[in-house]
């Protein structure tokens, strides 16, 4: 068995990881990062295709919440985490959302300015911006569609930096933060999988680990550390504490955004490159309209949802797109490791609430589509049925029920949530697990609620906000 | 992959293409394989149901070639058992991706 000794343990290197990482690192800490998936190139695979589900995704991306309905999920699983496989979109947590959560979750300091501040500094970090030209016309048909029915749309900012050419590189966290972690001296070690932590007392003195090497030979690892971070996701990190012994509210409480999609057919071809930036915010925070990845083989699913035939839609295909309605859910859902399963169960229960909103999402999406100019609506409703005019959507209401909806979600917070109220959170204000001295969380794990908007923009400043906290305790 | 998973591939694919075919089976069983213990187990235990109800329909006569056996998982995927109906789903979502992203690749 091989030890390994660290100052600092974070465990997992996406938007929580990295920048806890870096952040560290920077100010002359001994880190070691480890990660459970791959080092793989940011450029080996175009994004969104089959080989990235292979190599970059957990469960080659078909993971699932057991319930009624089940909802798949997807989440990275390679170094840089989950930043390495979406869609870069960026939106600061929302002022009224932060005030809100400081108050129910009695969170210490967790006031918009001091968000502001800390994402000031990530968004120099990393370069956030928007596109310097036009959008592509997968973007500008939800722009065209709100336009046309009055609806609030905006352009979203993204972690992308762009050359003179307009090309544009998403800024992941293995291109930005671990790289810069690096450079202050921290180690990174992939393909190595905590299984738990090394616990005395009310210290973590570190962790019992598992390392894959290339040539398939597996090593059994302790490495030891003053202080451990565990920025393992949503699903995860909880996995991990209660592996560990530590089941006090860490698991439960999930959320997530509930989405359905809609493959929209259009007249003319679309984009199939990027997902659309653009996003009707008319109805936010409880329903979000954008766009989803779109190549060949997400519009082949997109239109097997209705369980229709579809060969005709799919010989068309290079005039189809995929979008979504993501809701704000009531329901919740739950984290359990089980002893002897290396994965662990995911359950999520939506509310008759959420169904009805998604109901709501789905027909509003459609209607925003049919205006834009599509001629053809396939929506994730097993039966369908397809619609051609905007006086058939009314069907959508009947038809989404638990047994007909196909919902999925990349999003997924609030495991170990934060704040002074012990009897509802896992950790305090900033992350340091309760009862324990040196192990903190940071991560998604952390938000108490899911914010109605893409997260990652959240996890980063509430990281670096947590890191700063640290080096000044 | 068990005997009938490799069936329901092998009969959701639509190319003749021997390298298609086969690029797809391997992302199916790689994924089949990668999938948390849970719920490899509950699909595993299905294979075996339908499987074992495919070959008894088989022996009497009434699910001959792929054809019929695709017709079969259109019914179970729209049917009243939900389980069911996601067993079917679930393999099929894989099947399509897969083929429809190697078609593109090789368009490409």
């Amino acid at each position: 068995m091989g030890t390994l000794d660290t100052e600092i343990l974070v465990i997992g290197s996406g938007a929580g990881g990295g920048i806890t990482a870096a952040r560290l690192a920077d100010a002359g800490r001994r880190v070691t990062v480890v990660e459970e998936g791959p080092w793989v190139d940011a450029d080996a695979h175009e994004p969104f295709s089959l080989e990235e589900m292979v190599t970059k995704y957990r469960h080659h991306g078909a993971s699932l919440a057991l319930g009624n309905p089940n909802i798949a999920y997807a989440e990275g699983r390679c170094v840089g985490g989950s930043t390495e496989v979406n869609s870069g979109l960026y939106h600061r947590l929302p002022d009224s959302l932060a005030a809100d959560w400081e108050a129910r979750y009695a969170i210490d300091g967790f006031t918009p300015e001091e968000l502001g501040r800390y994402a000031d500094r990530v968004e120099r970090d990393l370069g956030v911006s928007t596109l310097p030209g036009a959008p592509p016309p997968s973007s500008a048909m939800l722009e065209r569609g709100a336009t046309k029915l009055g609806w609030r749309n905006v352009e979203f900012a993204r972690v992308f930096r762009y050359d003179a050419a307009g090309r544009g590189t998403k800024q992941t966290m293995s291109r930005t933060m671990l790289p810069r972690a690096l450079g202050a001296g921290a180690t990174i070690v992939a393909d190595c999988r905590v299984q738990r932590l090394l616990r005395q007392g009310d210290r973590v003195v570190g962790v019992r680990a598992r390392r894959r090497h290339p040539g398939g030979a597996v090593e059994r690892l302790v490495i030891r550390a003053d202080h451990v971070f565990v920025c393992a996701g949503a699903v995860e990190t909880p996995a991990l504490l209660q592996r560990s012994g530590i089941r006090r509210n860490a698991g439960n409480g999930l959320k997530m955004h509930p989405t359905v999609k809609i493959a929209a057919r259009f007249p003319h071809p679309i984009d199939h490159g990027d997902v659309p930036m653009h996003r009707v915010t008319e109805f936010a925070p409880s329903l979000t309209i954008g766009g989803s990845a779109s190549r060949r083989g997400h519009i082949a699913m997109a239109l097997a949802d209705t369980g229709l035939p579809f060969d005709d839609a799919l010989a068309d295909w290079q005039n189809i797109s995929v979008y979504y309605a993501a809701i704000r859910s009531d329901g919740s859902g739950r984290v359990l490791a089980i002893p002897g399963l290396a994965s662990p169960v995911v359950t999520y229960k939506l509310t008759d609430g959420d169904l009805s909103r998604l109901a709501r999402g789905i027909v509003h999406l459609g209607e925003l589509l049919l205006a834009a100019g599509a001629t053809e609506l396939h929506p994730s409703i097993l039966g369908g049925p397809v619609v051609r005019r905007a006086d058939e959507l009314g069907a959508w209401w009947d038809a989404l029920t638990r047994s007909r909806a196909n919902v999925m979600t990349v999003h997924l917070t609030s495991t170990v949530r934060m704040g002074e109220d012990r009897h509802r959170t896992g950790a305090d204000s900033f992350g340091r697990v309760w009862d324990h001295r040196n192990l903190r969380v940071n991560d998604a794990s952390l938000l108490p609620d899911a914010p109605g908007v893409n997260p990652q923009a959240a996890i980063m400043a509430i990281a670096a906000r947590n890191c700063d906290q640290f080096l000044a305790s | 992959m068990l005997w009938f998973e490799r069936e329901v591939v092998a009969a959701l694919v639509g190319s003749d293409d021997p390298g298609v075919r086969s690029s797809v089976e391997a992302f199916v069983d790689g994924s089949l394989r990668d999938k948390p213990e849970h719920l490899r187990l509950g699909l595993a235990g299905e294979s075996m149901l339908l499987g074992g109800y495919a070959a008894a329909l088989r022996a009497l006569g009434r699910l001959d070639g792929d054809d019929a056996l695709v017709a079969r998982l259109h019914s179970w995927e729209t049917g009243p058992i939900g389980v069911v109906r996601q067993y079917v789903r679930a393999m099929k979502s894989l099947v399509i991706f897969a083929e429809n992203e190697l078609a593109g690749s090789r368009a490409a």
